[in-house]
């Protein structure tokens, strides 16, 4: 029984750790807070529905393609609304209310824009993956040990794209002083657009695999939005362990929380630890104080 | 009395006339019109005075709201007695998030208060016993008459809102005026200095919140006799949005800019009968929009075209650098 809610809790953390890395990516590298995050996700998740859809393909090779169209999408996003109040601003308050107020709009624009389009119905996505897995007492669909493998993947991938190529250190250095950066000729907006496409591709894999465990619906940014704001916080801002980490976290905590205390209010304890976190660690579990 | 104070005389003249002139249906709208510009006006004291971005202020109108409605549906309370109770609360329970969140900088306040927002919600759409879940409360009465005053007919209560919102907008004005509300001022534009020349920096924004939640919770005690009906989901993220939505349309740093927005964002949509499947988009567009463009909001574009003279005297309350 236990053994089965850490597995079960483990899955779920998967998803969590994957919607919170693009979230955090972009906080650390420029510090916006955003919060069209979870709406990119939902799209990116009827990139895969409509193309499996229309060319008739493999959940598989459908994703890849979803990934590219929606990391495309982020990093014009970015240009068309975000660019334009990130020069204009002077005092931090105005720049950090500037740029929460663009995400926002992009939040009620994206999710609108998903419900005239694909209407408000949830559709499900079959990754024709079948069959369960038993190990010891554990017994878990293959559908979702697919989920955390593709997950390992990802992270993988992240890993050597920041530490193991020439943009991922410009990236660092962008994350750690953009002013610095740019002395020595990085062309930041560029560098912050390659990080939304990042984003972006995270996010279209997070939402095209919960939609393969729940469905496929405009609605479907909201929570995981929510999620990744309580891991990152946990993990600590613009932290890629942490994200990771604190994903884990919290898919642990809630499903532990939800099968041993109180089913109902299986949420409520994920920011319950949050809190105490806070209380302990300000700046989260792997974050470095604030300056 | 200063000048917009008087400009301000024939609006309040013809909100108190209209009533009386304008049908059942237009008393409903500018009802409702009236208690969203009590909660825009709370998120403006927040963003534009303690210049803290609450993505959790729609908790505070919440804990009023419910609280209020489950004391007198539940234990027999009446409005009037229930209401004190419920303001308490949720001014308690501003300073303690605001003494666990404010000390943190940056987008910390904005998504504790995200998270705060939404343990709240949570614990309303849970707790079925008392709250009976995301059904909703239902059948909430009209106030009680008080002083021999009687809010059961549709113009009774509007002019209890209405009565509601001059009185907290005269206090806001009075307070953003006075000692606390320039030391606000002075914390919001450098915290650091603030510090420095001996403002209680802490003691001051944790007041700002709870004095801005107080505010909000006026608006949730009216929010249910007005609705009827209470439910978990119109508490989320977006009622907070809207407020913001509001402010940023009518005016950031202004009291009457936010009111300004409720009126615009609530009133005229409404009355052109837009469909309300479009009204999201359309605020969403307008956010990015005014951000963009007009960074001040209608406030700053009326006095941008109107009046040049007056804009090198430019209110204090006015955030540094939006003038741009």
């Amino acid at each position: 029984m236990l053994a089965q809610q850490i597995a079960n809790g483990i899955v779920l953390g998967s998803i969590y750790a994957l919607s919170a890395l693009g979230f955090t990516l972009v906080f650390g590298a420029a510090r916006i807070v955003n919060f069209a995050y979870g709406e990119i996700l939902m799209i990116g998740a009827f990139f895969t529905v409509a193309l499996m859809g229309a060319l008739d393909i493999d959940f598989f090779v459908a994703l890849p393609v979803a990934m590219v169209g929606v990391a495309a999408l982020s990093a014009v996003l970015f240009y068309v609304a975000l660019r334009p109040v990130m020069k204009s601003s002077h005092t931090s308050l105005q720049a950090e209310l500037q740029i929460i107020l663009v995400t926002l709009g992009l939040l009620y624009l994206l999710r609108e824009a998903a419900v005239l389009i694909w209407g408000t119905a949830p559709r499900p996505i079959e990754m024709g993956v079948d069959g369960i897995v038993e190990i010891g007492d554990v017994v878990m669909t293959t559908k979702r040990l697919v989920v955390v493998a593709v997950m390992g993947v990802l992270v993988l991938g992240l890993y050597l794209l920041l530490y193991r190529t020439r943009i991922g250190k410009a990236l660092r250095a962008i994350a750690q002083n953009r002013e610095g950066a740019a002395a020595i000729g990085l062309d930041a907006d560029r560098i912050i657009a390659f990080v939304f496409a990042i984003s972006g591709a995270m996010a279209c894999a997070a939402g095209s695999l919960l939609g393969t465990l729940y469905a496929v619906e405009p609605a479907m940014g909201g929570p995981p939005l929510l999620k990744a704001f309580v891991i990152v916080i946990f993990g600590g801002l613009g932290s890629v362990p942490g994200a990771i980490v604190g994903g884990l976290a919290i898919g642990l905590i809630e499903t532990l929380a939800g099968a041993y205390v109180s089913f109902a209010f299986k949420d409520v304890f994920a920011f319950l630890a949050l809190i105490a976190v806070l209380l302990l660690r300000p700046a989260g579990l792997f974050g470095r104080p604030a300056s | 009395m200063t000048r917009p104070a008087l400009l301000l005389l024939p609006v309040l003249a013809a909100l108190f006339a209209a009533p009386s002139l304008l049908g059942d249906y237009q008393t409903y709208l500018l009802t409702l019109t009236l208690i969203w510009a009590i909660l825009a006006m709370s998120m403006g004291l927040v963003l534009g005075f303690v210049g803290q971005i609450n993505l959790g202020q729609a908790a505070f109108v919440a804990i009023a709201a419910y609280l209020s409605s489950i004391l007198r549906l539940r234990y027999g309370f009446g409005f009037w007695s229930a209401a004190p109770i419920a303001l308490a609360a949720v001014v308690l329970s501003a300073a303690a998030v605001g003494l666990l969140t404010l000390r943190l900088r940056g987008p910390f306040f904005v998504l504790v208060m995200l998270a705060f927002a939404e343990v709240v919600r949570l614990v309303i759409a849970n707790w079925q016993d008392m709250t009976n879940g995301p059904l909703g409360l239902r059948g909430i009465q009209p106030p009680e008459p008080l002083l021999g005053l009687r809010f059961d007919s549709k113009a009774g209560f509007y002019y209890l809102v209405l009565a509601v919102l001059v009185l907290s907008s005269l206090a806001l004005m009075r307070l953003v005026r006075s000692r606390t509300g320039r030391m606000l001022v002075a914390v919001r534009e450098d915290e650091i200095l603030a510090e420095f020349v001996g403002i209680p920096v802490m003691r001051q924004k944790v007041t700002g919140l709870c004095i801005g939640a107080s505010v909000a919770g006026l608006g949730g005690l009216l929010l249910g006799p007005f609705l009827t009906v209470l439910a978990p989901n119109q508490f989320s993220l977006f009622a907070s949005v809207d407020m913001i939505v509001m402010v940023v349309v009518g005016g950031i740093g202004t009291l009457i800019g936010p009111a300004l927005g409720a009126v615009f964002l609530i009133y005229g949509p409404e009355l052109l009968s837009f469909t309300s499947q479009y009204r999201p988009a359309m605020m969403g567009l307008l956010l990015i929009l005014v951000t963009i463009f007009a960074p001040r909001g209608i406030l700053g574009l009326i006095q941008d075209t109107g009046g040049l003279a007056r804009r090198r005297s430019r209110p204090a309350g006015e955030p540094h650098g939006s003038g741009r």
